[in-house]
């Protein structure tokens, strides 16, 4: 019985978790395209020409990887090696971090956004084995040209 | 100066590796390896093990006075049949078997630590006759004999020691319950092997003691009824016996090839055996 419900959980984690990664690439590059005019920069030096306002812009995303990724990244965790089933999952927040900074600097009426930084945070605290998920805040000075 | 965030190529930061062969990979590999050290450590457990003295066991139950069941008066009419069984199976001369009749439900027997043998009256009362009776005592007897009990002990000790050394003591994750569980039932194979050890050894008890092995198979008709089987039984490689019908085919193959006799005249169960 547990053996069922352990490869139910299994085989449910790989198809959901497959069709919401796939799902989220797709829109990611889609985004990446249009706020490709806001390039976020990690020099804390500001273009020397610029005249107008400086704002704080943020974006923080919480993913979590599927029941099947955990389990691969625990047998990964027995033998050592990259656990490449997170990759994925760090990429995307990064990513998912930044654009929604992105998105915000946009509304704000800015060009670009400078001194751009990444935090990433694991939220199982307390629960090391219960939850795979992390958060990642992008954040940064948006120029706001005056 | 000019800034820009061009489009970069995919593929940088992640790994193009299918999960699916990951998967197959790492618990392949893993489940092999445990598989492997498992029967190993189990292999080198069960020969340190089979060297404990039978004393210690004895002093070791001995010293706990609740891990055996208090005296029924049963247990008189029951124990004169264990000696003669034990007398029949060429026993050490340590070796002394304690029979314990329970008045309970339960369809089992059970053998323990220092050659203490457990009868619960829910598989007695069902036997038709001495001659299945001795069967299961010779069965238990058998474990005592090749030091089945403290073999395990010793097994599962030493296995679930490693186990815990490999994934930590409070586990909890599923790649540790996993680990856990692979362990477990690669030990189980042990535990099968040792039953068809024992039925072997009982049947050869049975011929020896009545000249023909009438009556024991007896002893399987009762395990194969719904009665005794509430759960059903479990795939075999999940069982601690072998699979009962699988029990039977093996024994009527032995009859056969040493050619003993199926039949013969059953002898009736012991005066004083309360028949519900």
């Amino acid at each position: 019985m547990e053996l069922l419900i352990f490869l139910t959980l299994l085989i449910l984690g790989y198809i959901t978790g497959r069709i919401a990664e796939h799902r989220h690439y797709r829109s990611i590059l889609e985004r990446e395209d249009t706020l490709r005019g806001i390039p976020a920069i990690a020099s804390k030096v500001l273009p020397t020409d610029f005249r107008g306002d400086t704002r704080l812009v943020t974006g923080s995303v919480v993913v979590s990887v599927d029941y099947f990724k955990r389990f691969v990244a625990g047998l990964r965790n027995l033998v050592g090696g990259r656990i490449t089933t997170y990759e994925t999952l760090l990429d995307r927040a990064r990513r998912e971090a930044v654009l929604r900074m992105k998105a915000e600097a946009n509304s704000q009426g800015a060009t670009m956004v400078f001194n751009v930084k990444l935090e990433t945070a694991s939220i199982s605290k307390g629960r090391r084995n219960a939850i795979g998920s992390v958060e990642v805040l992008a954040y940064g000075t948006a120029l706001i040209p005056g | 100066m000019e800034y820009s965030n061009p489009k970069l190529p995919e593929g940088i930061n992640t790994t193009e590796e299918h999960p699916l062969k990951e998967f197959a990979v790492l618990s392949g590999g893993v489940l092999l390896c445990i598989v492997v050290v498992v029967m190993a450590l189990g292999f080198s457990a069960d020969l340190l093990a089979r060297r404990i003295p039978f004393s210690y066991e004895q002093a070791m139950v001995s010293s706990y006075p609740g891990s055996v069941p208090e005296s029924h008066p049963v247990d008189a009419v029951l124990q004169p049949l264990a000696g003669r069984i034990a007398e029949a199976m060429d026993l050490p001369d340590d070796m002394t078997i304690t029979v314990h009749y329970q008045d309970s439900e339960i369809v089992n027997a059970a053998a323990t630590f220092g050659g203490h043998i457990i009868l619960y009256r829910g598989l007695v009362s069902r036997l038709p006759n001495e001659n299945a009776l001795a069967m299961v005592m010779a069965h238990e007897i058998a474990h005592i004999k090749h030091r089945h009990p403290i073999r395990s002990l010793g097994r599962v000790a030493m296995v679930s020691l490693s186990v815990m050394a490999l994934v930590g003591i409070e586990g909890g994750d599923t790649a540790s319950s996993v680990v856990n569980d692979a362990g477990g039932l690669t030990l189980l194979t042990f535990s099968r092997a040792q039953e068809q050890e024992a039925d072997r050894e009982a049947l050869a008890a049975v011929n020896k003691l009545y000249g023909h092995t009438a009556g024991a198979m007896d002893l399987y008709e009762v395990l194969l009824e719904p009665a005794s089987e509430s759960v059903g039984e479990l795939p075999a490689f999940m069982s601690t016996h072998p699979l009962t019908l699988d029990r039977i085919r093996e024994l009527k193959a032995m009859q056969r090839d040493l050619g003993w006799s199926a039949s013969g005249t059953t002898q009736p169960l012991p005066v004083g055996l309360n028949r519900p």
